[in-house]
């Protein structure tokens, strides 16, 4: 018997909730639906979804309440939805644990690739969490991370150490976005959290070895006022 | 609470210069004049004008009172003491503070006649602008609900591929409105006050928000080519990137909508010690010469164009480029390039304006 994985739709307009349910029902995932925030709690305790896609204005309460409390017990993934130009809602709601975001409005190829890679993360990202092991590759990058090298075209890219660690988190967390804030504190600590320059310097060096064209880049890609998001590997 | 407080300096310091000033000519015509009945007339001057030049009623009052007491111990005998004694005392004394209160009165209502002035233009510029979007997205909004219910109507005597066709104008429309309305959300981003327009910038790269900007665009325009050259250094810019990242895409979509032939946008990025220049060209038929010096007006529905598609969004689109670019102290251009295509170029300066301190509270910004 095929088993699907089953998504939660939290979004309280009806039009919306009935769009991305056709959009999900016909590329094959087992889809429920809540339009209050404590119906999608009830539903999330009951029914363990593989995936919940959450709207963050909801009528009952603020999405990022529901997003707290489902991260107090679970590593559950959670897409949020919000609209473009709140960057900062996006910022907060990634470092709460969500684990991706879809801008709204959103083409469906958009929200499916954020789906798959979303649910791809949760069941890979156990093991590889310890080691980080093995070898990233994505068009013509590779990383390799027992190496602690990268490579553009089969040509080390002479990454430095820092600029390698950051292209290898980024790599581990493939098609998700990284904030700014969660990159500052991995590569550099705690105490660097205010300095957002120090990182956009690296990432710049980084973008001059590795993609041809800085400003069309191939493989990492910045989401302005939010973070940067390296591509899907292959 | 900053602005309450560099008021407050603001204010303090215009009464102590005119003050001052006043005490300086009085000491200076000491040297020559026999009699002192100048003084007062001059401090009655001098507090007249800090009335007119501070904000409410407090600091004329204040320049009055230490006009007073500082006529008194300087410059009316004795030298240096004071003596209410003299006659006329009491009435030099109000007559300085009618001045005050009266100059201030007078001030503030017309600094409140100002303002319901400006308040009344913007009403009315915030009226026209609604009434132009509604306009425009009446427009799609009609196609989308007569496709959407025409094919409800006539869902089985419709063929396949007409349904297709009609779904995908329905598309095409939503897409339009989608861009109308967040070149309008865009606008919200810039709060507006007396002093003019205000955003929040931070230190972006150049190269992100470009970066950023064509990644979307490719996305929605696959077969259009892009080509970005820009100089090989970090550049580091203050700005609203996500407002910046807007006007690039409404330079972008305007050359696909209007240049009608485009297949190729070149983007070009210079750079001197004050200015960076962004170009956007496109090798597509130019900017009609009839509507090139009024591009940046917001023609919302622009009668004078020709072709059934281009009422659309021109204005809407650049016009929103031109307030955000102004917001960030910069400016436009419109242009026909050499190849006979459109290049629309603005740039932004490099440097913060010095008394605005916006910088740290911005890391707080992207940090929350």
């Amino acid at each position: 018997m095929e088993v699907r994985d089953r998504i939660l739709i939290v979004e309280d307009d009806k039009s919306i909730r009935n769009f991305l349910k056709a959009i999900l029902e016909a590329n094959e995932y087992d889809v429920i639906l809540a339009a209050t925030g404590t119906e999608a709690y009830s539903l999330i305790t009951s029914r363990c979804p593989d995936l919940v896609i959450l709207d963050l204005g909801l009528p009952d309460m603020d999405g990022m309440t529901i997003l707290q409390k489902v991260r107090e017990w679970t590593g559950m993934p959670v897409v949020v939805v919000s609209a473009r130009s709140h960057e900062r809602d996006k910022v907060e709601a990634l470092d709460q644990g969500a684990d991706d975001y879809i801008t709204k409005p959103f083409g469906t190829s958009e929200l499916l690739a954020r789906v798959r890679t979303a649910i791809r993360h949760s069941r890979t990202a156990g093991p590889a969490e310890g080691g980080r092991s093995g070898i990233f590759r994505a068009g013509g990058l590779t990383v390799d991370y027992d190496k602690h090298r990268a490579y553009v075209d089969g040509k080390d890219a002479n990454l430095t150490q820092n600029e390698f660690k950051l292209v290898a988190l980024l790599a581990k967390y493939a098609g998700k976005v990284m904030t700014y804030d969660f990159l500052i504190r991995e590569i550099w600590g705690p105490n660097m959290e205010n300095n957002n320059r120090i990182l956009r310097v690296n990432m710049a060096n980084i973008r001059r070895k590795v993609e041809e064209n800085p400003a069309q880049p191939r493989y990492i890609f910045t989401e302005i006022g939010v973070g940067y998001r390296m591509v899907e590997p292959d | 609470m900053q602005r309450g407080k560099t008021g407050l300096i603001k204010n303090c310091g215009i009464t102590a210069g005119i003050l001052g000033l006043a005490t300086a000519v009085c000491f200076f015509l000491q040297n020559f004049a026999t009699t002192d009945t100048h003084v007062p007339l001059l401090f009655v001057l001098a507090v007249l004008f800090v009335s007119k030049y501070t904000d409410g009623y407090g600091y004329g009052i204040v320049a009055s009172l230490i006009a007073v007491v500082g006529v008194n111990f300087v410059f009316t005998y004795p030298y240096f003491a004071l003596n209410f004694t003299i006659t006329g005392y009491p009435l030099t004394f109000l007559v300085m503070l009618v001045v005050a209160v009266t100059v201030s009165t007078m001030t503030t209502q017309i600094k409140k006649q100002e303002k319901v002035k400006m308040e009344a233009e913007r009403e009315k510029m915030r009226g026209n602008l609604l009434r132009a979007v509604s306009h425009d997205i009446r427009t799609p909004l009609t196609a989308i609900l007569g496709a959407a219910s025409g094919i409800l109507d006539n869902y089985d005597a419709l063929g396949n591929a007409e349904k297709r066709e009609l779904i995908e104008d329905m598309k095409k429309e939503a897409q339009w409105l989608i861009r109308i309305v967040e070149n309008l959300l865009s606008i919200t981003r810039i709060s507006g006050n007396a002093e003019g327009a205000k955003i929040h910038t931070a230190e972006e790269v150049m190269e992100e928000v470009i970066g950023d900007a064509v990644g979307k665009f490719r996305n929605q325009n696959p077969d259009i080519q892009v080509e970005v050259k820009m100089p090989s250094e970090m550049l580091l810019v203050p700005m609203d990137g996500i407002l910046i990242e807007q006007v690039l895409m409404n330079l972008m979509e305007n050359s696909v909508q209007h240049g009608k032939t485009v297949r190729k946008i070149r983007i070009r990025v210079t750079c001197d010690k004050a200015k960076v220049t962004t170009a956007v060209e496109d090798d597509g038929c130019g900017i009609s010469k009839s509507v090139l010096p009024s591009v940046f007006e917001g023609k919302f529905s622009g009668q004078d164009q020709d072709g059934p598609d281009s009422r659309r969004n021109m204005g809407i689109g650049l016009s929103v480029c031109m307030s955000i670019v102004k917001a960030h102290h910069g400016n436009m251009k419109a242009e026909n390039a050499e190849n006979g295509g459109a290049r629309v170029s603005f740039w932004l300066p490099m440097e913060e304006e010095k008394q605005d301190g916006s910088q740290g509270q911005n890391s707080d910004r992207r940090r929350r």
